[in-house]
């Protein structure tokens, strides 16, 4: 531009009539604003700049304009030292594109502010890096500068420059993305404060990176991520996102949410350790690092932060020597993790003890107890409403799911031990076998002849416990009395006959204790109910407020007797009624505090009870109803004693009612009696219900509930229709996850195998063991019909087995009888002078038949296929079972009526013909099928378990067995396992019908190494061989050779070609596999 | 010589051998010797059924000795062992009747021929040598094979001509009878726990004697049997009756038989003699109990409520 000379002020407007009005318009505008402040030459200048920006190309008038416009904002900022930089760059701009000057001039003013004004050229070199000349490449660069104040304004210039090359090279994959990582840049930078150069540092790392899309979901990851950190440890995890994006690692964002959200999870405290071990992980597999973070909550729930870090260092160790191992370890997927973190934690989980307390339980308590977590009974909703809290309903104990009360292992279950022989003792020293009637060993007995109130409804009283607690006009009173009693008749007792547990139990009170409220704060009333808390708990030195002193020692009285070993459950019935006609006398006022006084309670001058007529006469008006004393002024509604915890929840007419119902549920099903109990009843009495009024709140509405559901419970109300056989509803749980859990009836966990860790994974697999539904005898029938001679064949080859067993075995030199003929030619030789033979004796052969055999028959849908198609394409059979049964049967055309016959019909028949012939042999079996979809849903159908003998119900089980699922072999075959080492027999055989590899969602790595499902099959039939049960394979796959090889490697197995033969070979593999 | 393995088995086998000299400790669970008596008189076979470990084996003892008379015990079962027994004991008073008692422990190898009888080669020829059974019915002595059903089957054609009102046995290989002396009385003992199907008595057999069920003593009892047998204080004769009791309700819960009475007395002799309690229970209990180590641990916390 300064080619020409520039031209003289007054004539610039004149020139600017060249170009639309608004031109003049800004410049004169303009010119008002800064004549004042400029000499004559700067204004010179300036005006011929614009000019000369107007005269570039045809549309860069609107610059020009835009240069007029700014010039004033500007040119304080800048000076006019510094304004030429500015004015220049928009000139340079211009060259290029007007639309880039228009953009860069218009953002000048709440740019410039932000720039050292020597940066401004290399500000104008930015957006001139976007322009190629292409209008995708101009609309980047305009984006640029419009974007420039947000970005100058949150970024520092190097990093501005980075991120700028970073956009650049975005640009080569894609304009649109790097067009909308601009737009979010501009959105995010300033929102994420100091950490913007770490973040703009993992920006280039990924966009150089094999996985440059993940950009913009990263964006928004660290927007939310970033918060949920500790602020001191943002940049780090930036970084450690960074690092990890060097490594090749490909799911950044979802890694920044997930490992942000386990962070979340911990103390903020703990995040600097944590990425440190997470640093320390980079340097040996990276890969590692996300499974670790995102284990850390579950970790860190168990084991403290220091505890953690020798975790770590065994996870490292193992990373090192077997990377799959290691890898495993940080998913908590390996026994050998979930091992360490064991011995590390201090906690104990029920469910690593439950079957240790289950075994222990039934030993004291005689009967079969089991043990479950309280959740489960919350669950039930039958009136139980603490989850964490120890109770028993009177067939199962219910014991929080973990302790972590000490630092100690030891004293954790030591605690565990002490709540479990509290709620087994209500079961073994009768506390809900409570009679009303039953005499008490140590009163004179109250009960008989106190006027009973009348039962609700016509009936007699349901249970004796509604009977006793009826008799009371404050029920809550009556029940906060005797629960309190009868914990404390129960902790004596334990302590005498237990001597061994005296020391845990005793430590467990006195922790007890510890949280007791003071006495003195609370009103005389509830004070004396504490008071007998306390006295149970063994502690005869209390402050006792004085003017009760004689109630006081009459309460520690009565506990002392309930503390002796005869006293049972009726003798604290007698006991509470002593209690409540004393505490119940007593205003429930707060005492002045010269009131108390500490008192031994331990003895007793008058060790007599009080004249029975007097007495009878106090407990008679204490539970008189009209009685109910009046409230006195300042008196304070009565409130339940504070939880003692380790005694947990005990609801003795609960109980009680609920045995009751299940007994009328178990006769109504035995049709003796029609059930007395109506729902409107059961609710009535609920409502009636002393444990029920114990709990706070509003409890109408949910009687109803809690009514329903006990009857359910109790069995007496119709259970929902069990969904029909093999359709039932298919509960998925992901497969990435960790251990499940058995809480229903009749599931089992096994472990499975992962090859690749060389390790088990824990409690993986949920067998549900189901019977299998009963369909008709005509397929038996038939069957035999059909294979009528070789039926009769196999019966007589059989039959032929038996007397094998007793052969004679002769000529030995020590046995059960002289071997006539031998001894003769001794003799004989003897006397002819020769040495006689010494083997003159025989014995039977010792091998008696006592064999058990588990068939284990694959249910999978693949066994749907007609026999007649082959299986040359099967291998593009998808693996999906679902998917599998529609391909299967679009391959069919539409699935009309089935006249060819399945590889599991020919597999039913030969069943058939297997069992009809083992009923001559005598031996133990059982038939199982299995089939199920996912590892929490292992359906394994007894159609004959190996206890239950012969019967028509078997013939008719047979023809229900039918195609289903995928093939999980590893649990079922484990399940099976666990039903032969429950028989006694000197052989075993587990005896694998199937039809092809094992194949189950999620029964593979990462969803593609079907090796997975093979290896743990193998493991499986390993395990059975270790524990002397000879496995055997029997397969109809043609194509099974190859993986055959592996899954029944040391493993008797055998492939079928023909598979019409089976009927013939199973038989004889069977005689074989068990002589 | 040949056979020289067989001929030390039986040969200097007496049926004095075995003398009690002293009443045996027992304490009766029930009308067990009013009955026992009554079935002597009366000639009736019995069949004492119970768990091992009981007292079946004591309660003969003790029977035999009331009855008044010594006792021997034969055990073919250790066929290379030296011969059992020294010289007959002398206290045996002609005054007394005597009613020996053959007490014979049955196992899977045992053969009819083991309780009758058999030839071995001696010199030139062969000699007959009387088996435990043969001599019992000679002499009239209570014969006590215990755990009959170990035994094998063609041992029964022996009992069947025994039980009934013939009182012979046959010697086939004499081709002989022997009339039963009649002071003899044949006592079977039978374990109805771990009976698989091919180990049961079969019912012609069974329905040949009364049964006199055994099962642990009570409580109470066992506390006072175990106080006698290990010599042990009452409170800790109690504590491991106790922990009888308690073990015994995991029978089939995991255990396949319950603590015998048997273990418990050991578990108090070692305690008797200083073994810390837990560590006595630990070896004549939870481990010789089994081997299936949850179990173990269960039992183990059970002992552990129950001693310090
Ligand atoms: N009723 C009892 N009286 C005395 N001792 C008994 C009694 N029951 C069992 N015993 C003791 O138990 C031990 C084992 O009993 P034993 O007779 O050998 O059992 P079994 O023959 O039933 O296997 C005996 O040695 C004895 O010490
Ligand atoms: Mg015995």
């Amino acid at each position: 531009m300064d080619k020409t000379a520039p031209l003289p002020l007054n004539l610039i407007l004149q020139e600017l009539h060249r170009y639309p009005p608004t031109v003049r318009e800004e410049y004169t505008r303009a010119l008002e604003e800064i004549a004042s402040t400029a000499s004559p030459k700067h204004l010179e200048w300036w005006a011929n700049h614009g000019l000369a920006i107007a005269q570039q190309t045809a549309r860069s008038w609107e610059a020009a304009a835009e240069f007029f416009r700014t010039s004033p904002v500007v040119l304080p900022i800048l000076s006019w030292e510094h304004f030429p930089l500015w004015a220049q760059g928009g000139y340079d701009l211009c060259q290029q594109s007007p639309a880039l000057a228009v953009a860069y001039f218009r953002v000048g003013p709440a740019c410039v502010p932000h720039l050292r004004p020597s940066r401004i050229p290399q500000w104008v070199g930015l957006g001139q890096r976007f322009y190629k000349g292409t209008w995708k490449s101009t609309a980047l660069a305009v984006r640029f500068f419009e974007a420039s104040p947000a970005l100058l304004a949150s970024l520092a210039f190097p990093d501005l420059e980075r991120f700028v090359a970073f956009l650049e090279r975005l640009t080569t994959r894609s304009y649109d993305l790097a067009t909308e990582c601009l737009a979010l840049g501009e959105e995010v930078f300033p929102k994420m404060g100091e950490h913007r150069e770490a973040f703009v540092a993992l920006l280039s790392a990924l966009s150089e990176s094999a996985s440059w899309r993940e950009v913009k979901a990263c964006f928004e990851s660290a927007a939310r991520a970033l918060p949920r950190l500790e602020k001191g440890q943002r940049t780090r995890f930036l970084r450690l996102a960074e690092y990890l994006a060097r490594s090749g690692y490909t799911s950044l964002s979802t890694f920044l949410v997930e490992a942000s959200e386990a962070l979340a999870q911990v103390d903020t405290s703990a995040h600097a350790t944590l990425l440190s071990m997470a640093e320390a992980l980079l340097a040996v597999s990276p890969e590692a690092l996300p499974d670790f973070l995102k284990s850390a909550p579950a970790v860190l729930e168990r084991i403290t932060l220091a505890q953690m870090e020798m975790w770590f260092a065994e996870g490292v160790r193992l990373l090192r020597s077997h990377r799959e191992a290691g890898l495993g370890y940080f998913r908590r997927e390996t026994s050998r993790s979930a091992q360490v973190l064991e011995a590390l934690s201090s906690a104990v989980e029920l469910a690593r003890v439950k079957d240790l307390m289950r075994l222990y339980c039934r030993a004291l308590a005689g009967s079969q107890v089991e043990i479950a977590s309280s959740q489960e009974l919350v669950q039930k909703g039958i009136g139980w409403v603490d989850k964490e809290k120890p109770t028993t309903e009177g067939s199962t104990v219910y014991l929080p799911p973990v302790v972590n009360r000490y630092p100690s292992k030891e004293q954790n279950f030591a605690w565990y031990k002490v709540v479990a022989t509290h709620q087994v003792a209500h079961l073994e020293f009768g506390s809900f076998a409570f009679s009303y009637q039953r005499p008490s060993a140590l009163f004179k007995d109250l009960r008989p002849r106190l006027a009973p109130a009348q039962p609700p409804g016509e009936g007699a009283w349901l249970t004796d416990m509604h009977r006793f607690f009826a008799l009371f006009p404050e029920k809550r009173l009556a029940l906060d009395i005797f629960t309190v009693l009868e914990d404390g008749r129960l902790d004596a007792r334990v302590q005498r006959e237990y001597a061994g547990i005296r020391s845990a139990y005793q430590r467990v009170q006195q922790d007890s204790l510890a949280e007791r409220p003071a006495l003195e704060d609370l009103p005389a009333r509830e004070a004396l109910v504490e008071l007998l808390v306390r006295l149970t708990l063994q502690r005869y030195r209390l402050p006792t407020p004085t003017p009760y002193l004689k109630e006081a020692r009459a309460l520690a009285r009565l506990a002392r007797l309930l503390a002796r070993p005869e006293a049972t459950v009726e003798d604290t019935a007698e006991a509470t009624l002593r209690a409540y006609a004393i505490i119940s006398r007593i205003p429930n006022q707060q005492l002045p505090q010269e009131q108390w006084q500490e008192q031994d309670l331990s003895q007793d001058q008058e060790e007599q009870e009080q004249q029975g007529d007097d007495l009878l006469q106090q407990v008679l008006q204490s539970v008189s109803p009209q009685q109910r004393r009046e409230q006195q002024a300042q008196e304070q509604p009565y409130q339940s004693p504070k939880d003692v915890d380790y005694r947990g929840e005990f609801k003795p007419e609960l109980v009680q009612l609920l045995a009751k119902l299940k007994q009328t549920g178990e006769q109504r099903q035995g049709q003796t009696s029609p059930a007395p109990i109506t729902r409107e009843l059961l609710e009535q009495l609920l409502r009636e219900s002393a444990d029920l009024e114990a709990e706070q709140g509003d409890i109408s509405q949910a009687v109803g509930m809690f009514a329903n559901n006990i009857m359910r419970e109790a069995g007496i109300a119709q259970p929902p229709p069990v969904p029909a056989f093999g359709q039932g509803p298919l509960v998925h749980i992901d497969d990435e996850g960790g251990p499940l859990e058995a809480t229903e009836p009749n599931t089992y966990l096994y472990d499975e195998w992962d090859f690749r860790a060389g390790d088990y994974k824990p409690r993986w697999c949920l067998v549900r063991e189901k019977p299998m539904a009963e369909g008709d005898t005509a397929f038996w029938e038939q069957t035999l019909q059909t294979y009528a001679s070789l039926v009769h064949q196999v019966r007589k080859q059989f039959e032929l087995a038996v007397p094998e067993a007793f052969r004679k075995i002769k000529r030995l030199k020590d046995g059960e009888e002289f071997d006539l003929d031998a001894v003769l030619e001794a003799m004989v030789d003897k006397r002819a002078g020769l040495t006689p033979s010494e083997k003159i004796y025989w014995r039977r052969n010792k091998v008696e038949r006592d064999v058990a055999v588990a068939f284990v028959l694959d249910m999978s849908a693949s066994t749907a296929e007609a026999i007649e198609e082959g299986k040359q394409d099967a291998w593009d059979a998808p693996d999906d079972p679902v998917e599998y049964m529609l391909w299967l049967r679009s391959r069919r055309g539409e699935p009309s009526r089935r006249t060819y016959k399945r590889i599991i019909d020919l597999e039913k028949e030969s069943l058939v013909i297997l069992i009809q012939a083992l009923q001559t042999l005598g031996d133990q079996y059982g038939i199982y099928g299995f089939s199920g979809y996912g590892r929490e849903n292992v359906e394994f159908y007894a159609i004959k378990d190996i206890t239950e003998p012969f019967s028509d119900a078997l013939k008719r089980r047979i023809d229900k067995i039918s195609p289903l699922h995928a093939t999980r072999m590893g649990p079922a075959i484990r399940h099976a396992t666990a039903k032969l080492e429950a028989v006694q027999a000197k052989t075993k055989v587990l005896f694998l019908l199937s039809d092809g590899r094992p194949q189950d969602r999620g029964y593979s790595r990462e969803g593609v190494e079907k090796e997975y499902a093979v290896h743990d099959t193998h493991k499986a039939l390993l395990e059975a061989k270790q524990k002397s049960i000879v496995p055997f394979c029997l397969t109809v796959d043609k194509n099974g050779h190859d993986y055959l090889k592996t899954m029944c490697a040391d493993i008797g197995y055998e492939v079928l070609a023909d598979i019409y033969s089976l009927p013939q070979r199973l038989p004889l593999l069977y005689r074989r596999l068990t002589v | 010589m040949p056979g020289t393995k067989r001929q030390t088995l039986y040969r200097e086998l007496r049926i004095e051998e075995y003398v009690v000299r002293d009443e045996p400790f027992y304490l009766p669970q029930g009308d067990e010797v009013q009955l026992f008596e009554t079935a002597y008189y009366q000639k009736i076979p019995v069949l004492l059924k119970g768990p091992t470990g009981c007292g079946k084996t004591r309660f003969v003892e003790y029977m035999a000795y009331r009855l008044s008379r010594p006792l021997v015990v034969v055990k073919p079962a250790e066929k290379d062992g030296p011969p059992v027994g020294e010289e007959p004991a002398e206290e045996d008073t002609p005054s007394r009747r005597s009613i020996p008692l053959v007490t014979v422990a049955c196992h899977e190898d045992l053969t009819a021929s083991d309780l009758v009888g058999r030839y071995l080669i001696e010199g030139e020829g062969t000699r007959w040598i009387d088996g435990p059974l043969t001599r019992a019915v000679r002499s009239g002595a209570i014969c006590y094979l215990d755990e009959i059903v170990e035994a094998r089957k063609d041992t029964t054609v022996l009992i069947h001509p025994l039980t009934d009102h013939r009182r012979i046995l046959p010697i086939e290989k004499r081709g002989i009878l022997l009339e039963a002396h009649d002071g003899f009385l044949l006592v079977i003992s039978y374990n109805p726990g771990y009976q698989s199907a091919l180990k049961d008595l079969k019912h012609s057999t069974r329905q040949r004697f009364i049964a006199i069920e055994f099962t642990y003593p009570p409580k109470e009892l066992e506390a006072k049997i175990i106080e006698h047998e290990a010599g042990v204080s009452p409170e800790v004769a109690w504590r491991l009756a106790k922990l009888g009791e308690k073990v015994r309700n995991l029978k089939e819960h995991g255990l396949q038989e319950g603590v015998s009475t048997r273990l418990l007395i050991y578990a108090g002799k070692l305690i008797a003699r200083g073994i810390p309690p837990r560590r006595a229970c630990q070896v004549a209990v939870v481990w010789a109990l089994t081997d299936d180590a949850p179990v173990q641990r269960s039992i183990e916390e059970v002992v552990a409520s129950i001693f310090e």
